[in-house]
């Protein structure tokens, strides 16, 4: 293996039950690349990606993670908060945030869970609690200066507009300090400016950070500006996977998805 | 000073409310510091007292307040651009901020009426004890100038704290010798010292200027007593840990203004002063009825909600079998004590047997929480549920364990003997409520402060996290099982502490005092004053506390004990009706309610994280 592969799923199958939402799928995530995952309603994206983090356990296959790097990758039986201590962080397709929560505590959470501090010290504000609360105060504020939502700090997360939640759930998967990110239709619902922003950050993740991304995405102006590779799925299988001027040229792609009905990202936003 | 300019009002709405207080915070000053008031005519005192001469100072003093105020927040809100908009450091600035804050805390003299009143009437409507103050002389006593001063006093060193940290947000107003370290914890030191003055209720006879004569009597009693020099080294040590903790401080702006929603205000840091003094105070001033009834139910419903809090509110676990663990508790000591059948290897002191109950119920609780946390909501509350009766026919039927349904042996005393501390409580001795309402008191106040600090931090709010929703918690690593059973163990060992408490009290333990209903009550007595609020579980205990013994002792309607439950039963569906979050909900609780109502999430108390679609 002379790649170095983030993710290295092989030969994947995940059923419920009669419905099989992936069927032997194989992909290949490099490391810093920015890689989209595209294909109709129903195609099996989403469970795609919870099977990479933990929370679908498939029939089948393998995916290892990080595997030139650390010995034993394998992600499946493993339970979802250990995945994501190895370092892969997600958004979901619907927003998931703690709502009772500010903008700002959201962000810690997911900051702190990678610490040390445990009940007593929290009790007894332990100096070392207290170091580690500054510490993800710091983080916590330099994330929602990176997606632009530091004026919104002590606001309520239920209370805040569509493309701010969206901003803020990938800031509080940032928190976790992963290596990898799985993004979900982060631009599901959103305006075109908010779009063109999201493209920026999205940009700014990979090159600056060097956080690879995986991407799902309907809007294809934003996945072709982004994404270095494509994968197509439809009906759980992997119909095809090349750069963006491959795929928009793949004829078989063009059946399934692009030609037909066209992306109708409105459809599946909600 | 363009004509086209909007003109600005220079007095809004707000400067006149605070003005206006102001004025009225000079009257209430000189009411309080007016002639006593006599059992005849109480209000005679406060008539008397607005018409001498010294009202005008008051309300001098009130108006000068108001202007200050209202001059320092102009400023600060970049109102008035003067040539004064940048205020010197200097004395004068430090006096300015003071009398600010004093007279915009009138929030606290607000509180602390309510609370009297509440007192007030708590004790009206108590059963008729010989010896008890009636109303118009507890008036009186309250009327008293020297309990005036009292809460003026701590008024006052209230502000001086509100006072230090708002000046330490903007640096830099005290003059240098203030700064120094040695200064300030010399001033802490000083401050523990005047507490002990103040409030310290150990002393025999407290704040009676006949016991610290300032006309040549004995100061020697009070400065020989210990309580004073712990206060004394309370304040030191806090100066210390003050000094010590700014020194690794970089003080970003950014996360000033993060923290203040993390911090609890000014205000409600003057709201838990006032709290405490209540706590130390009101009881003094009730019938000797009332004393019992305050340890013996309002405290340990207190002690027990405190616990469940944690588990229900905090962690959003529903868990119907919290009483197994206050039994648990219970038994241990009476075994440590010898009071059961089986003998101990050693007797121990009920001080002694409190680790180890704490120790024995959590480990109950990770034993039981582990493979049940795993399931969710609704079978987690039958198998709680069915615990808490286990333990209950354990208690019952293990005749030569527990004594069975006859009861245990006698439990021994709380005593603590060591040079300068002697104490022997007897649970069965008249006379020394007071005493044991103490005793919780120096068990609840550490516990009330470590519970906070808990859930403003990464614990509390993990268990936020989870609670909300469990699947996007776990994608950012958080572990759910080991926060649920962290707070399946820290409420069990709470309630194994109320149970040791409560056993030495009780004398003799009897298995239904650990039936299902006690849980139900403390879980209602959660819900009615707030998941997930310290304070509202508080609230929710003494009211419904006070609530049974009213109800016990005015037999109006041919009132059982038993009846409870349906007054209990009746109050959880009113509160569930017209106010779901409880009477005084957490921020975070009181959202979650708010997103049910419009449907974003849940706010089931189970925790159940919302069924929705992961695709
Ligand atoms: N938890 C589940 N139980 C049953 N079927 C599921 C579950 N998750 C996904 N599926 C099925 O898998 C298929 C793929 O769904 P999904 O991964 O959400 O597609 P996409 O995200 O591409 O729109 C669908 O037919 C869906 O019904
Ligand atoms: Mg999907």
């Amino acid at each position: 293996m002379s790649e170095d592969l983030i993710f290295d799923v092989k030969n994947v199958t995940l059923r419920f039950g009669g419905v099989t939402s992936l069927n032997d799928v194989t992909l290949e995530h490099r490391r810093g690349e920015i890689l989209a995952v595209i294909g109709p309603n129903g195609a099996g994206k989403t469970s795609l990606f919870n099977s990479l983090t933990g929370v679908y356990q498939p029939q089948k296959g393998t995916i290892d993670f990080n595997s030139a790097r650390n010995g034993s990758s394998a992600i499946i039986g493993k339970m979802p908060h250990s995945v994501a201590r190895l370092g892969i962080a997600r958004t979901f397709q619907a927003s998931r945030l703690f709502n009772a929560l500010t903008t700002f505590e959201n962000i810690k959470v997911g900051v702190e869970s990678g610490q040390k501090t445990g009940p007593i010290g929290a009790m007894l504000r332990l100096p070392r609690t207290r170091h580690e609360e500054n510490a993800s105060d710091e983080r916590a504020l330099e994330l929602l200066e990176f997606v632009g939502l530091e004026h919104r700090l002590n606001t309520m997360a239920d209370s805040l507009p569509y493309g701010d939640r969206r901003r803020l759930e990938i800031a509080r998967a940032l928190g976790t300090n992963p290596e990898v990110l799985l993004l979900d239709e982060p631009a599901a619902g959103t305006n075109p400016v908010e779009k063109q922003e999201l493209t920026n950050l999205i940009r700014k993740i990979g090159r600056d950070f060097g956080i690879s991304v995986l991407l799902i995405e309907h809007d294809m102006r934003l996945v072709m500006a982004l994404a270095e590779r494509l994968y197509v799925l439809n009906f759980g299988s992997v119909i095809a996977q090349g750069t963006p001027d491959e795929i928009r040229a793949n004829p078989t792609v063009i059946d399934a998805y692009l030609g037909s009905t066209g992306p109708d990202a409105a459809k599946e936003s909600h | 000073m363009s004509v086209d300019e909007p003109r600005r009002t220079h007095f809004n709405k707000e400067d006149v409310r605070l003005a206006a207080t102001c004025v009225a915070s000079g009257l209430l000053l000189a009411v309080m510091t007016g002639p006593a008031g006599n059992p005849e005519s109480p209000l005679e005192a406060a008539r008397l007292s607005l018409f001498t001469g010294h009202v005008w100072g008051f309300l001098l003093f009130g108006i000068v307040v108001a202007v200050i105020s209202v001059f320092r927040r102009k400023v600060r809100n970049g109102e008035w651009q003067s040539s004064r908009a940048v205020p010197r450091r200097s004395m004068k600035a430090y006096f300015g901020d003071f009398l600010a804050s004093m007279s915009t805390s009138w929030w606290v003299a607000f509180f602390a009426l309510a609370v009297l009143l509440a007192l007030a009437i708590a004790d009206f409507t108590g059963p008729y004890v010989p010896g008890k103050l009636s109303f118009v002389q507890l008036f009186t006593q309250l009327h008293d100038t020297r309990t005036y001063g009292y809460i003026g006093f701590l008024w006052w060193i209230i502000n001086s704290i509100r006072l230090r940290r708002s000046v330490h947000a903007r640096h830099g107003v005290l003059p240098g010798f203030m700064k120094t370290p040695v200064f300030r914890i010399l001033a802490s030191a000083f401050g523990g010292f005047i507490f002990a003055f103040c409030a310290d209720p150990w002393l025999p006879e407290r704040f009676s200027f006949s016991y610290f004569k300032f006309g040549g009597g004995s100061t020697t009693a009070f400065l020989s007593h210990l309580p004073t020099w712990l206060w004394t080294a309370c304040g030191l040590l806090l100066g210390v840990r003050a000094v010590l903790g700014e020194r690794n401080k970089t003080v970003h702006a950014n996360r000033l203004r993060a923290r203040q929603f993390a911090v609890s205000s000014n205000t409600s840091i003057a709201l838990y002063g006032i709290g405490l003094f209540a706590a130390f105070e009101a009881p003094k001033f009730l019938s000797p009825f009332w004393q019992e009834a305050i340890f013996q139910q309002i405290g340990i419903f207190c002690f027990l909600a405190i616990g469940l809090n944690i588990v229900v509110g905090f962690a959003g676990l529903l868990d119907l079998g919290y009483v197994a663990f206050y039994a648990i508790g219970a038994y241990v000591n009476a075994y440590f004590s010898g009071a059961l059948p089986i003998q101990p290897p050693f007797i121990l002191n009920p001080f002694l047997s409190i680790p180890v109950a704490i120790l024995v119920a959590m480990t109950a609780g990770v034993l039981l929480g582990l493979p049940t946390l795993r399931l969710r909501g609704d079978y987690l509350a039958i198998v709680t549920l069915g615990f808490g009766e286990i333990v209950y026919v354990l208690a019952n039927n293990l005749q030569n364990l527990t004594g069975g349904a006859g009861g245990s042996g006698v439990i021994g005393n709380f005593s603590i003997n060591v040079p300068l501390v002697h104490l022997s409580l007897n649970g069965q001795a008249l006379g020394q409520d007071l005493d044991f309402y103490y005793l919780l008191l120096a068990f609840m106040i550490p516990i009330l402060i470590l519970f906070t600090s808990l859930n403003n931090s990464k614990v509390g709010r993990s268990w936020a996290a989870i609670r909300e929703d469990e699947v996007a918690a776990a994608s950012l690593g958080i572990n759910g099982l080991k926060y649920k059973v962290m707070a399946f163990a820290i409420g069990a060992s709470t309630s194994g502490v109320a149970g040791v408490l409560s056993s030495v009290k009780q004398g003799i333990l009897f298995p239904s005092n650990f039936a299902l209903q006690v849980s139900i009550t403390v879980l209602v007595l959660v819900i009615f004053g707030g998941m997930g609020s310290i304070t509202g579980v508080l609230i929710g205990s003494a009211v419904i506390g006070w609530l049974l013994q009213f109800l016990l002792f005015h037999s109006f309607i041919d009132y059982q004990d038993a009846d409870k439950y349906m007054y209990i039963g009746a109050l959880l569906i009113l509160t569930m009706i017209f106010r779901p979050q409880g009477i005084w909900p957490a921020k975070r609780r009181a959202r979650e309610f708010h997103d049910a109502e419009i449907g974003l999430g849940t706010a089931d108390a189970v925790g159940e994280p919302a069924e929705g679609p992961l695709a």
